[in-house]
């Protein structure tokens, strides 16, 4: 009895030195990680919310007692200023509004199909299929918008492949034409309805609000789903092959086609892939930057510009920090929100679809 | 009501018909061709004369062979440097990274201490932002730690890595606790314990953290743009970005842009090819954090 | 729960500590380094070592510069090095922002107000020896507040640059040297063929301008504080303009699969363009086999007129060595190196010493250097760089714009900016 209290009290006692010890060393190990993420990630935040509220021009540090708070008057002028700060902002807004627009449907799409066709059991080489649709995603953006840059180049590949199908290719690059104006041009609509060009948003007037992606910027939106539908179908795969094989054959025994097995069945069952996917895109397609720094430096006639780029020249070409940092901020909300009303869109049907 | 007749392989896999797997193949192999042919053309290219780049882009085999873009990229301008500096950053921002993850996921999955909860809590909130609003602030607080245009100011901010950490904790939560309290009792010390005993048991969480940040590292250009300057400190994202803005002269230039790009791409394709099965689950495991 | 009692002082401790590192290691805390102390970084070069950055238009002339930097480090003993900037602006800009720019650099008419502006400039012009020798027109745009900033380091002008195998094949003669806007496009439609277009010169108002001067508009009048963008005579311009792309005589470099106007011109893919002086150093290095000549611009309907570019050499105001600097932009702005600059890339010295000896060297430049006589030079006021930006973004799809539109949000955008620089 004895032997044993001495046993349980050694072991007490080692457990709390083994305690104290522990929490010495948990908080030991996880420290680097917090001074990282701290410092460039936490301070870099602060630090552009008080440059967006401060009038600081570049030189020096922007804590020093010369720079002084502005309150929102970064921000007013890109939202209400109606001159080319705010007209800038809103071009960026547009072009990149189409972007998400095209680029996440077609890519969570694309990379669904892909998955299904790859996912077929009897399907032989199926993981040279898996690396070919996959290898575009490894690559660097600017490696790939190089490649892309002479694919669509005047006289490239692509325009040489229209040739051969007695098409005239535009100089996609160079081209600052929307695709729905050009559309609406061949349908023999040349200048927009006034209720459309004489109101504007963001100084950015409703008909080229809807003047769609330019034909530079369709070059950008073909290259991220490119580059992204292989992630993207790896998810789907792994997530196809989470449904169980006697899921599928239990809605085969009912007779269904296989359309309706798709829709009803294995459809609903990738919802929470369909979801991430969704949210990764839209995360991924508001922050492009790369492409744009790399191919087209936001040319032709402003249609690339994205508000990430244009914060980047903001700060760093015209000297214009604070509007740089309160772009970048914005840009933030507008993140944030999209995600979550992704999330509650896509919740809200699950509720009503069960 | 009659039992279900036994389904044919071909009917219970969709199509129902002959042509169906024909149909599916035909697809695949031009999506297949869609995927892979702009890098055999880039290959080919880089090996074609400049004037023969612009009229003959869409053939894979050139005319004439000549290796004048690699001259010019390796002898004639800054590649070389390029490439020694994205080495160099690479490997210790993956180094870095696997160092401090593992031992940050380590004491969030098996330390008990006070904080441990709101230390995770906010990993998640900060794995929120947007690596774009980044951009701009990175450069202020470089410039005023003093690390701006130095090797230390391209590395550091980059071993700031939630997504790593998430990824060794949860490996390391399936570790079965046993190995560790064995060590324990032996009067191994916590680090001794982690660093020879779990860490080892660890290797495929390690190995996805070292693919992943070697891609990212390697990949990485809007760091890279804002937290140097100097011509000696040029990465090859930054340098091929600005070979492309014509930087080496007039003229298209395509073989040289094309070459430089497909150098860029070997590395990170190699280790694509070795490490082939464990980056798509790895990626598969990632995304999902 | 005990657990979320525990988290409070935890999490405040978190963000203390997080804070306090921050601080600490801030490098001796917040302050702003004094001017002419340098922060320390790769391209600060030890004190009296000079880094120039320069915005190259081709080998030609980084070749040239860096002979000349060196013929000077040799002469004086100290070192310099030459780097050519990939975007000259955004580079500086992040140099200043950093405090750690180069000690020279060029500075072209739109920066330098801002620049000016946020004390990034060291004003050294009364220093220099030979400030009486610059052209005063060139003196006149680098003046800020009545002090002049910078020294220029030389001009061009725009012209018409005709290739003479061209003109020969489509049986044209020196009679046909266009005087007028009808007779310049009659020749752009004679030089079109199959595979050439006539004319072309790039989508910008650095090259468009010069057809609204000749009309008798342009983006500034005479005070400098009224925008005049908006007038039927730049809106003529640009019909103007508008009238060649649509007849299919002239075309964007970018439409001819070129850069600029001088590839297009070099590769045969136009028979004339719109360019400056460089354009001969350019040539030279690149295309040798093109026969060119240079003839003044036609006149329009107010006369003549042309754009006149310039760039000066900066020197920052937190550079090391802003003695030595200054010793090498004067040796750099002197006479003989400025004929030399002129030979190699083909630019027009900005001292009147050199004028004559530019002239009888280069006969080939006769036309640059007499445009000079008629020749605007771009807008100085902050902000106004950006508006031309945008009204070069709009002139990229000119051809199926409504010029009048165009014209009046560039007015709208430049009588804001003017306001604003006030």
């Amino acid at each position: 009895m004895s032997t044993q209290r001495a046993v349980l009290a050694r072991t007490a006692s080692r457990g709390s030195g083994v305690r104290g010890r522990e929490a010495q060393a948990g908080w030991l190990f996880v420290a680097p990680v917090i001074v990282l993420l701290g410092l460039f990630l936490v301070l870099p935040v602060v630090m552009a919310a008080w440059v967006s509220v401060s009038d600081w021009t570049g030189r020096g540090s922007p804590f020093s007692a010369e720079v002084d708070f502005v309150g929102t008057q970064n921000y007013s002028e890109l939202l209400f200023g109606g001159g080319l700060a705010t007209q800038d902002f809103g071009t960026a807004l547009r072009n990149n509004s189409w972007y998400v627009l095209l680029v996440v449907p077609t890519q969570t799409a694309l990379s669904l199909f892909l998955a299904i066709m790859v996912n077929r059991k009897w399907l032989r080489g199926s993981s040279f299929f898996r690396t070919a649709f996959y290898f575009p995603s490894v690559t660097s953006s600017v490696a790939i918008t190089v490649l892309f840059l002479f694919l669509f180049s005047a006289t490239g590949v692509v325009n040489k492949v229209l040739q051969a199908m007695s098409v005239s290719g535009p100089n996609w690059f160079a081209d600052p034409r929307g695709v729905l104006h050009v559309l609406l041009a061949w349908l023999g609509v040349e200048r927009g309805p006034a209720v459309l060009t004489d109101h504007a948003v963001l100084g950015v007037s409703l008909w080229q609000w809807l003047a769609g992606p330019s034909v530079a910027m369709s070059v950008l939106i073909l290259m991220a789903v490119f580059t992204t539908s292989g992630t993207f179908m790896l998810l789907f795969l792994a997530a196809l092959q989470h449904i169980s094989d006697e899921v599928d054959e239990a809605a085969m025994m009912d007779g269904t086609t296989a359309w309706q097995r798709f829709r009803f069945v294995t459809l609903p069952m990738l919802r929470p892939t369909v979801f991430t996917v969704m949210t990764l895109g839209l995360i991924g397609t508001w922050q492009v930057f790369d492409q744009i720094y790399t191919g087209t430096q936001g040319g032709p006639g402003k249609t690339t510009v994205t508000p990430a780029y244009l914060s980047y020249t903001a700060s760093f070409q015209s000297q214009q920090w604070g509007r740089g940092a309160a772009i970048a901020f914005i840009l933030f909300a507008i993140i944030i929100t999209m995600t979550v009303l992704q999330r509650r869109v896509i919740r809200g049907r699950d509720k009503d679809g069960l | 009501m009659s039992a279900p007749r036994a389904t044919t392989w071909r009917e219970r896999l969709g199509g129902g018909r002959a042509g169906g797997s024909l149909l599916a193949y035909a697809v695949l192999l031009l999506l297949a061709v869609v995927y892979v042919y702009p890098f055999l053309v880039q290959v080919a290219t880089s090996f074609k004369t400049d004037p023969e780049a612009v009229a003959n882009p869409l053939a894979l085999v050139p005319q004439v062979w000549t290796t004048a873009a690699y001259e010019r990229l390796f002898l004639r301008s800054d590649f070389p440097v390029w490439f020694r500096n994205s080495l160099l950053v690479t490997l210790c921002v993956t180094a870095g990274r696997v160092f401090f993850c593992s031992l940050a996921g380590y004491a969030l999955a098996r330390l008990r201490f006070r904080g441990r909860g709101v230390v995770f809590a906010s990993l998640v909130a900060v794995m929120a932002v947007p690596g774009v609003v980044l951009l701009i602030p990175r450069f202020l607080v470089v410039k005023q730690l003093g690390i701006y245009d130095t090797f230390a100011g391209m590395i550091i901010p980059l071993l700031a890595d939630a997504t790593g950490v998430f990824i060794m904790k949860n490996y390391f939560e399936s570790v079965p606790r046993a190995v560790e309290e064995a060590a324990r009792i032996d009067g191994a010390g916590t680090f001794r314990t982690f660093w020879s005993v779990v860490l080892p048991m660890a290797r495929p969480a390690v190995i996805t953290i070292v693919i992943l940040s070697f891609q990212g590292s390697w990949n990485e250009l809007a760091h890279f743009i804002v937290s140097a300057e100097s011509p000696e400190l040029v990465t090859l994202t930054k340098g091929v970005a600005q070979l492309a803005a014509g930087q080496l002269g007039q003229g298209s230039q395509f073989p040289l842009k094309l070459a430089a790009a497909v150098i860029m791409t070997i590395p990170v394709a190699v280790l694509f090819f070795v490490f082939q099965k464990r980056i798509m689950s790895a990626t598969t495991g990632a995304v999902k954090e | 729960m005990s657990t979320t009692m525990r988290r409070l002082p935890a999490t405040a401790a978190l963000a203390a500590s997080a804070l306090a590192l921050a601080a600490c290691s801030g490098g001796g805390g917040f302050d702003d380094p004094a001017p002419g102390e340098s922060p320390g970084g790769a391209t600060d070069a030890p004190a009296g070592e000079l880094a120039v950055l320069i915005g190259s238009s081709g080998d030609a002339e980084t070749d040239a510069v860096t002979a000349a930097v060196e013929a000077w480090s040799a002469e004086t003993g100290v070192t310099a090095s030459v780097t050519v900037a990939s975007d000259l602006p955004q580079q500086l800009s992040q140099g200043f922002a950093a405090g750690d720019p180069p000690d020279v650099f060029y500075v072209s008419t739109d920066h330098l107000a801002g620049w000016a502006a946020n004390g990034s400039l060291h004003p050294y012009g009364d220093q220099l020896a030979n400030v009486e020798d610059f052209h005063d027109s060139l003196r006149e745009n680098f003046t800020v507040d009545d002090q002049l900033v910078c020294a220029p380091k030389d001009f061009s002008t725009l012209a018409l640059v005709i290739n003479t195998d061209a003109w020969a094949e489509a049986g044209l003669g020196d009679d046909d040297v266009p005087t007028t806007w009808d007779e310049l496009a009659d020749v752009a439609a004679a030089l079109t063929t199959d595979s050439r277009v006539g004319l072309s010169f790039g989508p910008e108002y650095q090259r468009i301008g010069v057809f609204m001067a000749q009309a008798g508009g342009g983006l500034v009048a005479e005070d400098g504080t009224t925008a005049i963008v908006d007038s039927p005579e730049n809106l003529a311009a640009l019909e103007y303009v508008q009238q060649l792309m649509t007849d299919g005589v002239m075309a964007y470099p970018a439409d001819v699969g070129a850069g600029w106007g001088g590839e297009a011109f070099g590769t045969g893919a136009a028979a004339m363009t719109i360019e400056g002086n460089w354009i001969v150093g350019a040539l030279r290095n690149d295309f040798p086999d093109t026969p060119y000549r240079v003839v003044e611009l036609p006149a329009g309907p107010a006369g003549k007129g042309t754009l006149q570019f310039t760039n000066c050499w900066g020197i920052a105001a937190d550079s090391d060595s802003p003695d030595a600097a200054l010793d090498l932009v004067e040796h750099l702005t002197s006479t003989e190196q400025q004929i030399e600059f002129a030979s190699a890339f083909g630019v027009m010295p900005s001292v009147r010493s050199a004028a004559e000896a530019f002239a009888t060297e280069f006969p080939e430049q006769e036309a640059f250097i007499t445009s000079a006589d008629f020749a605007t030079g771009m807008p100085t006021a902050e902000g106004a760089a950006e508006v031309i930006s945008d009204f070069n973004a709009q002139l990229e799809g000119l051809a199926n714009a409504d010029a009048s539109e165009v014209l009046a949000s560039v007015q709208a955008n430049l009588q804001a900016a003017l306001d604003a620089a006030g």
